[in-house]
């Protein structure tokens, strides 16, 4: 600790170069942060997933649909005590470009099923009681500007819902109460699509609720041999294993993000580690003489990464809190639909940090060990 | 400017090490540039690869892909009997109606399904993609439970094989030839009979028609046809345009994340740039000194030095492009959000994104330079050349 006021006065010798580096570590920690928020905004749909959720799909794929009448053999499935359903709606808003997801749900089951999706009471009523009412996540409705009591038309997407547009009226705005449920959906009566869709009573999924998590792929697999060898067969999932399905579908996330990280810790190392070396190259003499006063090898490698290390972590600090202001959905106002809650969080500001303390340490090694090695005679010799 | 330049570009081997590392930093910038830029042209080049300037597709008004668009039956007869269509050399129209589903196959990687697109197809499909080629197997014959697949689709789905057969649509399939297609997106695909692919899917019509134009320029009147048709709510594209439409989406968020990650990594790069070449002038204090008292002007001082970093710059921007290189024709997948099925492409890095790493590696070194290059420039001669 005595020698803090040494490092804090090598490390500001060279005050310009000093801030450079410091910066070239915070942008290294900020974009490590910015990566790691996206990352952490898909595990955080999965980790969130109810353990006691599971949704029955076609087996051929999500696109297909299966009939109506699938809904009374899964409610009598073992194990299951509640069961709804949804279809994707898939409708245009204004513009192709304006993408948010629609579904088509069965309105009280579907609320009783994700008690996520939070309404105030008279909401709640409000859309139970109209047909042709909708309600919206409070993301989407902060970018268009939804209120409660608008009229909204969508225009159909798919063929199946006929060539009409479609009229809703916006009946709640809700606050999504856990990474299952993103804010940025709207749902609908599964009713009024249906009555305009050909063939008709067709379900895109059904999720159904168990009694005890432990048993859900049993039960899983019930429901699916119960529709084994039918021309709607079925494939059964975890509401886990089926999000971390859906994700992976976007390709492979954490080697892209990771490599991305690796070349960033490395430009910075390169940066960082140049700077030392500057900085022990200025100081030969000094080293030199501080050698001869007595000071051990050791002290003088000490010291060396010190200073790496306290530039490295200032500039740390400051990217990791930088990422933090910055780097969250609101600020950016990223409405992509898949990712619910985006931000930095204190595990990744720490991270950051210890990554920044990595990088100081590492850049300083090199530099340090040729300090630590000087010949004395030669260094007091040459001349600056 | 020779001798001055000439004295910038030696002083930077002075100083070996640091300038290896500046250039060092500067590649690895350049190396993620070229990358993720060679992502973004790859998924691309495969969908454009798609679509050739001599077809048309057709799809209901204002459907955005096959997917969600729908032709009826009773519509191809008239499209067939269009003069703009070309006619193959026994008068067969070179139309062919497609249905596209989206089926669910396990990935080779981890096992996890992925969305495979399931083209059904009519009968001169070959004849109008002509540069799809068999690497194994034959067609499948109409009228039969054969399919074709994709190169790609062997390499990244399990069960995929010539000879094995695949379960969808409630009935198995037998997988008898796959095709290439110059690295276009159909190589994920698999195709069979339309008319087989209707019943098993439960669809009763077609999603779009393609067709192969007698030539290029018949495609305003084949629009102005179709259009002037009450019967035809479609609306044609040249096939071309209606892929590089479909890459868009994606093509664009994958350009974005590049572009966002190597503007924020360029920046540490540059500050890298900026410590260099602070300390380079600071070393040659004296010498720039000398070259001031023998008459050089200020502004040649500050082009020599910006060169000097360029140079540096450059020369890291080559090792970065030659670092990314051997990503080149590496094959990868990625969803395409407009049809939402995954779509294997390669890396394609081209003459035209090396050059643009390199200019961007000299912009880098450009912006490091310019204030060094200015300091150095307004020391003044006396103080210069008292300077040890």
């Amino acid at each position: 600790m005595k020698f803090l006021g040494l490092v804090l006065k090598s490390a500001s010798r060279s005050k310009r170069r000093t801030a450079l580096t410091m910066m070239s570590v915070a942008v290294a920690v900020f974009l490590f942060g910015a990566l790691r928020a996206i990352l952490d905004g898909f595990d955080a749909v999965a980790a969130a997933s109810s353990a006691t959720r599971i949704v029955t799909i076609r087996s051929t794929s999500m696109i297909f649909s299966m009939p109506v009448s699938h809904t009374e053999v899964i409610r009598s499935t073992p194990g299951v005590t509640d069961v709804t359903w949804a279809n994707w709606f898939g409708g245009i808003y204004k513009d192709p470009k304006n993408f948010f997801g629609q579904f088509a749900v069965d309105p009280e089951s579907y609320l009783r099923m994700y008690p996520e999706i939070q309404l105030t009471p008279d909401e709640r009523k409000a859309f139970l009681d109209d047909r042709t009412g909708c309600i919206v996540g409070d993301g989407i409705a902060k970018k268009y500007g939804f209120k409660v009591g608008d009229r909204m038309t969508l225009q159909v997407g798919i063929p199946t819902y006929g060539s009409r547009d479609f009229d809703f009226t916006i009946r709640g705005v809700y606050h999504a109460g856990g990474a299952a449920v993103d804010n940025q959906s709207m749902m609908f009566h599964w009713k009024y699509a249906d009555e305009r869709s050909t063939p008709q009573g067709q379900i895109g999924w059904y999720v159904s609720r168990v009694d005890n998590p432990d048993r859900a792929v049993q039960v899983a697999k019930t429901i699916d041999d119960k529709f084994a060898n039918s021309p709607y067969e079925t494939k059964t999932d975890t509401e886990q294993a089926f999000s971390a399905q859906f994700a992976s579908m976007l390709g492979n996330l954490n080697l892209l993000l990771g490599s991305v990280a690796l070349a960033v810790v490395i430009t910075t190392l390169f940066v960082a580690g140049n700077t030392m070396a500057m900085s022990v190259r200025e100081r030969t003499t000094e080293i030199a003489v501080m050698r001869t006063l007595g000071f051990p090898a050791i002290t003088i490698f000490l010291l060396v990464v010190g200073e790496g290390l306290v530039v490295a972590v200032v500039g740390g600090t400051a990217g990791a809190l930088l990422s933090r202001v910055i780097v969250n959905g609101e600020a950016l106002g990223l409405t992509g639909g898949f990712i619910p809650a985006f931000g930095v969080s204190n595990a990744n500001v720490a991270a950051g940090l210890a990554l920044s303390a990595l990088i100081g340490m590492l850049a300083a090694l090199i530099p340090a060990s040729t300090a630590s090695r000087l010949k004395i005679v030669d260094a007091l010799r040459r001349v600056a | 400017m020779g001798l001055i330049t000439n004295y910038n570009l030696r002083s930077m081997t002075v100083r070996r090490g640091t300038a290896a590392m500046t250039a060092m930093g500067i590649a690895m910038v350049v190396a993620v540039f070229v990358m993720t830029m060679a992502i973004a042209q790859g998924f691309r080049g495969a969908l454009v690869a798609s679509g050739s300037n001599e077809n048309a597709i057709l799809l209901r008004k204002g459907a955005t892909s096959e997917t969600v668009s729908g032709v009826l039956r009773s519509q191809l007869p008239i499209i067939e009997a269009m003069p703009q269509v070309a006619r193959a050399s026994d008068g067969h129209p070179l139309a062919s109606p497609e249905l596209v589903v989206i089926i669910a196959l396990p990935r080779v990687t981890d096992g996890a399904p992925a969305n495979v697109p399931v083209r059904g197809v009519g009968p001169l499909a070959f004849e109008i993609r002509n540069t799809l080629r068999f690497v194994e197997g034959r067609r499948f014959t109409p009228g039969t439970r054969e399919i074709n697949v994709g190169r790609q689709a062997v390499t990244r789905f399990r069960g995929v094989a010539l000879g094995n057969e695949l379960k969808f649509g409630s009935a198995s399939w037998k997988i008898v030839g796959i095709f290439e297609a110059d690295g276009a997106s159909f190589e994920s695909e698999v195709w069979g009979d339309v008319d087989l692919m209707q019943p098993a899917f439960q669809r009763n019509g077609y999603q779009s028609v393609t067709l192969k134009l007698v030539a290029p320029s018949a495609f305003d009147t084949l629009q102005s046809t179709i259009g002037g048709d009450p019967r035809l709510d479609l609306k044609g594209y040249p096939e071309q345009d209606y892929y590089e439409g479909q890459s868009e989406t994606t093509g664009t968020l994958m350009r974005i994340f590049g572009i966002f990650v190597t503007t924020i990594l360029s920046i540490g790069a540059v500050f890298g740039a900026m410590n260099t070449m602070y300390a380079a002038v600071a070393y040659r204090t004296r010498e720039i000194g000398t070259l001031r008292a023998l008459g050089f002007s200020r502004v040649r001082i500050v082009a020599a030095f910006l060169v000097e970093s360029v140079a540096l710059a450059l020369i890291g921007g080559a090792i970065g492009c030659i670092l990314a290189l051997p990503v080149h024709g590496v094959s990868t997948g990625a969803l395409n959000m407009t049809s939402f099925t995954e779509l294997a492409f390669k890396f394609r890095i081209t003459p035209a994104l090396l050059a643009l790493g390199m200019v961007f590696s000299a912009l880098m070194g450009a912006v490091g330079g310019l204030l060094p290059a200015l300091r150095a420039a307004r020391i003044p001669v006396a103080r210069a050349l008292r300077e040890i």
